[in-house]
């Protein structure tokens, strides 16, 4: 699989990517380190302890590495998770689906990422 | 580690940002050109801001951080002055208006928005980094210039205040001890009120000006000037027209209404003989009628006036000139005023000495420019940099090479910062923030141990900083008898303020061993393995001396016909027979029960009893009496109860000897309890 084929399958931005990494090693190098990137599962743990300030911080983190990723489908989703946890104090039942979207996006996400691990 | 590009030190860049794929993609895009350091939120940064201040040339901030977020750091950096070395572009992905304005607000130089693009991050830097330093370079520049121009300022009118005071025939003294006078009394009315329009950057220009006051003296006859007796009236009013003429002298340059140099010389000129109750001349003007630089120098003159000799008048002394003008002796004053020399008081006469006889002070130009500048200090050069490196080389080779962990506190914010050798022993981070509730503080250290040595350290004076303190510490699971010593650090100012600390910890486990083992064998009988009777008969006395409920007893004995055994068997086998009697007491005591060798073949023991205490007498006596090899061993015994002896050891001693004798008298292998009536009799 190659870089181009992986962004594509994610519904993220491989022009705009090579726009500004410059190298595809470099794109490369930083989509494997997607996956050892703690903050999906510190998000899924601090919503879990229900702790809010945390799961804003993670989301947020997750957010700004998909941003700077150009992955855009994952981008739009955690985007509006983290906008929903800003300063929130307590778990509702409106975070449920956009939850929900997060995790589904994300495991898609890795399952791709992991081909191109090869 | 420093690196060198073609013999050039590359540049440092600190990024401060919590998510490690953040700090790797802009370390990716910049670690070709610049060396660069990480850290994941404010706290450690600031660690690294404290040690490598000014080699760091930029840094990247993110503002959502755990710990200490982006504001907090530059609020830190502040407050510490590390914003005026290093610039600060931010980093983060916030940017709502406010957030960004506040970051600008705080002194943040740039804005790198996301997703980040590797050209526009190097220009950024690039870009930042050189407009920096031509900020550095032009800002030492105009320093320079204007401390010419201020130098030279002084310079011509000192020569123009002279000119007139020449004529006087007075010292040259009178201007510059108004001048001192003048700055001493300014200072101090500003830290007390801020109603009057002037500010401590106003101070060398009224300073300047105060110089001019006495300027119309020039158009006094000399006769007047210079007569040595009283003025007649006629004299008096001729002279009193100096502070007008003077005011006309200024009028008359064109520039008045543009120059406040003149502006403050004109009032000063004019109204520095008004008085506080609108007695004064020429204008008779009233209170705060009368600016209040006039005033200022008003009181100066007169102090002046009274602390120095003239012609008609011989010089008061500090203090006398100061209750005079309390008193209202000469005149009335703005209270504020009279509140400021009563505060000034003390330090006058010392200031005034000083001041006076130097008559300069470069200092008071300096300051000012710092605060037109707002900043203004001068960048470090390359060839400081490499000192400090060099100096951190050598600072590094040798805590590795002592093996003590050495460490720096500081106070605020709160943190430890450990020497790499030390940090890799104890494995641990280099800097511990918040220590007391980290590892360093609950579990390396006992927790009210470290509480104790912060606190030791707290109440140092600076002439006396040292602290010397043994603790046994958890090192890596090992309990380890370690030596703290530790100085303790002071800020600059007046008082000086605790800062912090630095120190090692030595390892002193096996000389602590090995004295504890030398102090183990004073205590004990080399042979048997018991205590000897001093150390025997010093815990006794100590339990003994406590009031408690417990009851004891004192048992001693000896064994019978043991010469004999000796000169039979030989010394050899009379030591091992010694050695098997111990054993057997080791063996049938327990450990809160005091046995002892007394010398030669004497044993006592001191223990606790219950109801009643001869089961146990009986039980031992059956124990001692047994056979060692070919010989048979037996015990004579004397018992004596500890509630008798009134605490004292020697009495019970006694007491447990006597009965001993009672039982050798009685034919021996025996116990007998002391009993006082069958002795006495």
């Amino acid at each position: 699989m190659t870089v181009k084929e992986c962004y594509d399958a994610i519904g993220a931005n491989y022009e705009e990517i090579m726009g500004r990494l410059r190298t595809e090693e470099r794109v490369k190098k930083f989509l494997l380190k997607v996956l050892s990137d703690k903050s999906y599962d510190l998000l899924i743990q601090s919503i879990e302890e229900r702790n809010m300030e945390e799961a804003f911080r993670a989301a947020h983190t997750m957010k700004g590495v998909s941003q700077n990723l150009s992955l855009t489908r994952f981008y739009h989703s955690s985007n509006e998770l983290a906008e929903l946890l800003r300063d929130r104090h307590d778990y509702g039942a409106d975070i449920e689906p956009v939850l929900e979207k997060v995790k589904e996006d994300y495991a898609q996400m890795i399952e791709q990422i992991r081909k191109l691990e090869g | 580690m420093n690196q060198r590009e073609n013999g050039r030190i590359r540049k440092k860049i600190l990024i401060v940002d919590d998510s490690e794929f953040n700090r790797s993609l802009l370390s990716d895009m910049l670690s070709d050109e610049y060396e660069i350091l990480e850290a994941e939120h404010g706290m450690e940064a600031a660690g690294i801001l404290h040690s490598q201040e000014q080699e760091i040339a930029l840094m990247l901030l993110d503002i959502v951080m755990p710990v200490m977020d982006g504001f907090e750091t530059l609020a830190i950096m502040n407050k510490n002055g590390w914003i005026k070395s290093i610039p600060v572009i931010m980093i983060s992905a916030e940017t709502v208006p406010t957030y960004v304005d506040r970051a600008y607000d705080l002194g943040v130089k740039d804005y790198i928005s996301r997703p980040f693009d590797e050209r526009t991050v190097r220009r950024r830097v690039v870009n930042t980094l050189i407009l920096f330093a031509k900020q550095k370079e032009l800002e030492h520049m105009v320093t320079e210039q204007i401390m010419e121009k201020e130098k030279s300022n002084k310079l011509m009118i000192e020569i123009l205040s002279n000119i007139v005071e020449f004529r006087n025939g007075e010292s040259g003294l009178h201007v510059v001890h108004i001048r001192t006078l003048t700055e001493l009394f300014m200072r101090n009315l500003l830290e007390k009120t801020d109603e009057y329009d002037i500010s401590p950057k106003d101070i060398p220009l009224v300073c300047n000006a105060s110089a001019l006051h006495d300027i119309g003296k020039i158009v006094i006859p000399e006769e007047i000037l210079n007569k040595p007796g009283r003025l007649t009236e006629e004299e008096f009013a001729v002279m009193k027209t100096h502070s007008e003429e003077g005011a006309k002298i200024l009028e008359r340059i064109p520039m008045l209404e543009d120059e406040p140099l003149l502006r403050t010389a004109y009032q000063i000129c004019r109204w520095h003989h008004e008085r506080y109750d609108g007695r004064g001349y020429p204008d008779g003007l009233k209170g705060d009628e009368i600016p209040i630089v006039a005033q200022i120098v008003a009181l100066a003159d007169v102090y002046d006036a009274l602390t120095s000799k003239r012609a008609y008048k011989k010089a008061f002394s500090h203090e006398k000139a100061v209750d005079m003008i309390l008193n209202g002796e000469c005149g009335t004053f703005n209270p504020l005023l009279l509140e400021c020399l009563r505060d000034i008081e003390g330090t006058l006469e010392k200031e005034f000495k000083e001041l006076s006889e130097k008559g300069d002070s470069q200092k008071e130009i300096a300051n000012t420019v710092e605060q037109m500048m707002e900043g203004g200090e001068l960048s470090v050069s390359e060839h400081s940099i490499r000192l400090l490196e060099h100096e951190r080389m050598k600072y590094q080779f040798f805590a590795t090479l002592s093996r003590e962990i050495q460490f720096e506190y500081t106070k605020t914010p709160e943190m430890l910062i450990l020497s790499e050798w030390g940090a890799k022993y104890l494995n641990m981070p280099e800097t511990i923030l918040t220590p007391r509730e980290a590892r360093f503080g609950t579990e390396v250290f006992n927790k009210d141990d470290f509480e104790q040595l912060l606190g030791d350290l707290e109440n140092t004076t600076p002439e006396d900083p040292m602290v010397e303190e043994i603790y046994l510490l958890n090192i890596n699971g090992q309990r380890r008898w370690s030596k703290v010593i530790s100085k303790s650090m002071w800020g600059e100012g007046e008082p000086p303020e605790y800062a912090g600390a630095i120190g090692k910890i030595a390892d002193i486990h096996e000389d602590m061993e090995k004295m504890n083992k030398l102090e183990s064998r004073a205590a004990h009988d080399s042979l048997t393995g018991l205590l000897n009777h001093k150390t025997a008969r010093g815990r006794i006395s100590e339990t003994l001396a406590k009031d408690e409920e417990q009851r004891y007893i004192l048992i001693v004995f000896d064994l019978d016909h043991f010469k004999d055994a000796n000169d039979t068997y030989g010394h050899l086998f009379g030591d091992e027979v010694l050695k098997h009697v111990a054993e057997t007491l080791k063996n049938s005591t327990r450990n809160e029960d005091i046995c002892a060798r007394m010398g030669g073949d004497e044993f006592l023991i001191f223990m606790p009893y219950k109801e009643e205490a001869e089961s146990q007498v009986k039980r031992i006596f059956g124990l001692l009496c047994d056979k060692y090899k070919e010989f048979q061993i037996s015990v004579s015994i004397g018992v004596a109860y500890a509630e008798n002896c009134g605490r004292d050891y020697d009495t019970l001693f006694h007491m447990a000897d006597e009965a001993l004798y009672e039982a050798k008298r009685g034919g021996r292998k025996a116990y007998r309890f002391y009993n006082k009536d069958e002795n006495e009799s």
